[in-house]
């Protein structure tokens, strides 16, 4: 089973407390500003044209951040949550660079900085048949967590229901390939600071077309140059043994 | 040979002052981290260690595979002086670059992972590869003088009967490495301006590196002919002017083909910062120097040639720190300028790499290719039994590449755990799903047992978690202790629910026990 998060932007009332539970789970500082995403808070509540805005990471199906790590230091699970070994990364932040929705964040003050973002709580709760901290704390149940498909259809049972009440867009739902964290909204996303336009194609697709063809580069380079030599250098050879008679 | 301490000349001067903020710079940066020394940020998290130091440092190295293919497979031989002064440029370039990395990499000492934790889908991990492959290509490819300048004839020998797959190996290792560097970008289509994004980003970053590369060698020879009185290689070096103009050619053609096809043209005149970058960036570097170099009269003459190069070298520098700098600036909506401490750092890395380029090419065979001892070098020698066997051992390398780049290729999803979470409870509009009542347990002189009320204490219409948690409690009772005991002396110093429960705020603990005191029966 997949599972995930849906949070209707519409029952929202800020309170912040996914955002207070997800820091005690995690023990990250309560200090940090929970209205950002940072390094120290990785669930964070934006408040932007009147509307009050959970954030944390997508989790997406075939996560960019997973594909572009050198060292497999980010890992999609197969309970749907995208995790992290700081053990393994080198600190390249190229993770950073290539998620679509900037979710990594980096611990720019310690000599020795990890790379920081929302782990769907494998570890202390999914992996253990428990739901994250966030979604059981909201007292709303603006954010709730279940099976992947089930909220999928929640969320188009809310908008088929209540047409008025939502823009009739799932985000989340084929953003970025599909990832397991969706929203309904009001609001149109793109006043909500939500990535547009994104590609509903997986990023990882983008490299790999490159990658996969390293092989062919490789194979059809080396013939290729192995040829130019070996006629050069015979054309030569063949010279130098029947010089042209002039 | 006798390396006595540098006259404190001008020059060395530069040199200490550059240093001397490096190495501050470096301190700063290991101890107390990329923040502080950086103005990296979560919104920028690469600036100039990897936009300069490594995209530009790399391209310009290329210079090194180009003159080496030319030299050794195309067999135009009489490229040959210029041959080995590229390589060692190629090669400290590659050092160079490892060096930066290790600045940028937040967790340095990790750097070999790649080797043993791999990612076959990540670019990055290609690079890592590339990088640690292709310098030791290079490095066999520059061992050569070192076994001339010692006088080593055995291992000449060896290393000179590789020479052809090695050249081969390092030809391909850097096509990859060159394009990968322009992958990196490829993931990031929302990301990058459209003027510089591309699929095809690989491929412009290796033609414009095959350009760079040759400017590289032109720019230098010009230097370093001024700096040791050698006598300039002119006529190579005009006919690589031609090459680089056929080379820049179709680059421009290319990406304006390839601009022209995203609907991108429109924003070269736009005027805005991104239009005047790129303009700035095509017109001096590619469109300039092809009408200099296609000027005889400039192509003929060394001041004209050098010129030429460095308006090549220009746009190609302008082309990799607008794609990592300029061109990601928009999306990440924060200005990035490098802070004092990564120029410093930048500056160091070159001035190093002057200084080594300086000191080897005074005391090593480089700007010849003198055969001493009489070890008659033949000029092409077809594979020998080591070259075999080198052929082979790469060969195998490359092998396992492929393998691993095809398992990770058919690598599939994980399969369902059948792990079972329950669905999500939806809760009716306008309701509050409150945690369920807290009983706490009795203390000694407890009157009565109190349960906690979330009912009680939250206004369904405008809930306030806030004043409550985490400060004061903590939000997930199930975790040992988080509830605390809670105290009557504790109460009265205002702690706890004394916070509110002052008498002000809502009652006053102190007269009111039976409120939340219920006797036993
Ligand atoms: S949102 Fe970003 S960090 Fe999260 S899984 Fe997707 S790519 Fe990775
Ligand atoms: S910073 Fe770490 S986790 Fe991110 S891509 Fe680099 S090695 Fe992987
Ligand atoms: S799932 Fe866990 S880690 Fe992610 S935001 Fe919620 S509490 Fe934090």
């Amino acid at each position: 089973m997949k599972s995930a998060i849906l949070t209707d932007l519409t029952k929202c009332i800020g309170c912040e407390a996914c955002a207070l539970a997800c820091k005690e789970i995690n023990e990250l500082p309560v200090s940090a500003p929970m209205n950002m995403l940072s390094a120290y808070t990785w669930s964070a509540v934006e408040h932007r044209n009147g509307v009050n805005i959970r954030r944390q990471c997508m989790h997406c199906e075939e996560p960019a951040c997973v594909s572009a790590c050198p060292v497999a230091a980010l890992e999609k699970t197969k309970e749907g949550a995208v995790i992290y070994d700081a053990g393994k990364c080198m600190g390249c932040r190229y993770c950073m660079v290539a998620c679509p929705f900037g979710v990594p964040k980096y611990e720019w003050d310690k000599s020795i900085p990890t790379i920081q973002k929302c782990i769907l709580c494998h570890e202390k709760a999914l992996s253990q048949g428990k739901e994250p901290a966030c979604t059981s704390a909201c007292p709303t149940g603006a954010t709730i967590f279940g099976e992947r498909a089930a909220l999928l259809r929640e969320a188009q049972k809310r908008i088929d229901e209540n047409p008025g009440s939502y823009v009739p867009h799932i985000y989340g739902m084929r953003e970025a390939g599909g990832t397991s964290v969706f929203y309904l909204s009001a609001v149109p996303f793109a006043d909500l600071g939500f990535p547009g336009n994104l590609k509903e194609d997986p990023y990882p697709k983008l490299t790999w077309k490159v990658l996969s063809k390293i092989p062919n580069i490789v194979s059809t380079g080396g013939v290729l140059l192995l040829g130019i030599w070996w006629i050069i250098n015979r054309r030569i050879k063949l010279q130098d043994e029947n010089p042209p008679s002039v | 040979m006798k390396l006595s301490l540098p006259k404190p000349t001008f020059w060395t001067m530069v040199l200490a002052f550059i240093w001397i903020l490096g190495i501050y710079s470096a301190f700063t940066r290991f101890y107390y981290g990329l923040g502080t020394a950086t103005n990296l940020s979560d919104q920028f998290p690469w600036g100039i260690w990897i936009g300069f130091d490594i995209l530009v440092g790399v391209g310009l190295a290329a210079g090194g595979f180009v003159v080496a293919a030319t030299v050794y497979i195309f067999n135009l031989k009489s490229y040959k002086p210029i041959a080995r002064s590229t390589i060692l440029t190629a090669f400290l370039g590659y050092l160079l670059v490892i060096g930066a990395l290790l600045f940028d990499l937040g967790k340095p000492y990790n750097v070999w992972h790649p080797l043993v934790m791999w990612n076959p889908h990540s670019v990055m991990f290609e690079v890592g590869w590339c990088v640690m492959l292709y310098t030791t290509v290079l490095f066999l490819e520059f061992l050569p003088v070192l076994f001339e300048r010692f006088r080593l004839e055995r291992p000449l020998r060896i290393i000179r009967s590789i020479t052809v797959p090695l050249v081969i190996v390092g030809v391909l290792l850097s096509t990859l490495h060159q394009s990968s560097l322009g992958t990196l970008y490829v993931i990031v289509p929302d990301k990058l301006h459209p003027l510089w994004y591309s699929g095809i980003l690989p491929l412009f970053f290796f033609i414009s590196a095959v350009a760079g590369g040759l400017a590289m060698v032109i720019f230098e020879s010009y230097l370093s002919a001024r700096a040791f009185g050698k006598e300039l290689e002119f006529k190579l070096l005009s006919q690589l002017s031609r090459i680089i103009v056929v080379v820049l050619s179709l680059y421009l053609l290319l990406r304006l083909q390839d601009m022209g096809s995203q609907g991108a043209l429109k924003y070269i005149f736009d005027f805005s910062t991104e239009s005047i970058y790129f303009l700035i960036e095509v017109g001096l570097g590619v469109v300039l120097p092809i009408l200099l170099f296609l000027t005889p009269r400039i192509r003929n003459n060394t001041a004209g040639l050098f010129l030429g190069a460095v308006f090549v070298l220009t746009g190609f520098v302008m082309n990799r720190l607008n794609v990592a700098i300029t061109g990601m600036t928009a999306s990440a909506g924060v200005e990035y300028i490098p802070s004092w401490m990564e120029v410093a750092v930048t500056a160091s890395i070159v001035a190093a790499g002057i200084v080594i380029f300086r000191y080897a090419a005074k005391y090593l065979p480089i700007f010849s290719d003198e055969e001493p001892m009489g070890v008659h070098q033949p000029p092409l020698v077809a594979a020998g039994k080591s070259g075999k066997v080198a052929m082979g051992i790469l060969g195998v390398i490359l092998l396992a590449m492929v393998i691993g780049l095809g398992i990770g290729l058919t690598k599939d999803k994980l399969p369902d755990p059948g792990m079972r979470i329950e669905a999500a409870v939806v809760q009716p509009a306008g309701s509050l799903k409150l945690p369920d009542p807290i009983v706490y347990e009795m203390g000694e002189s407890s009157p009565g047992a109190v349960t906690f009320s979330h009912e009680n204490h939250v206004d369904p219409s405008a809930p306030q978690c806030k004043t409550c948690h985490s400060g004061l409690f903590k939000m997930r009772p199930e975790k040992a202790g988080a509830l605390g005991s809670i105290q009557m002396d504790l109460l009265y110093e205002k702690k706890q629910c004394g916070v509110c429960h002052d008498g002000e705020q809502a009652f006053n603990v102190e007269d009111n026990c039976e409120v939340c005191h219920v006797a036993a029966e």
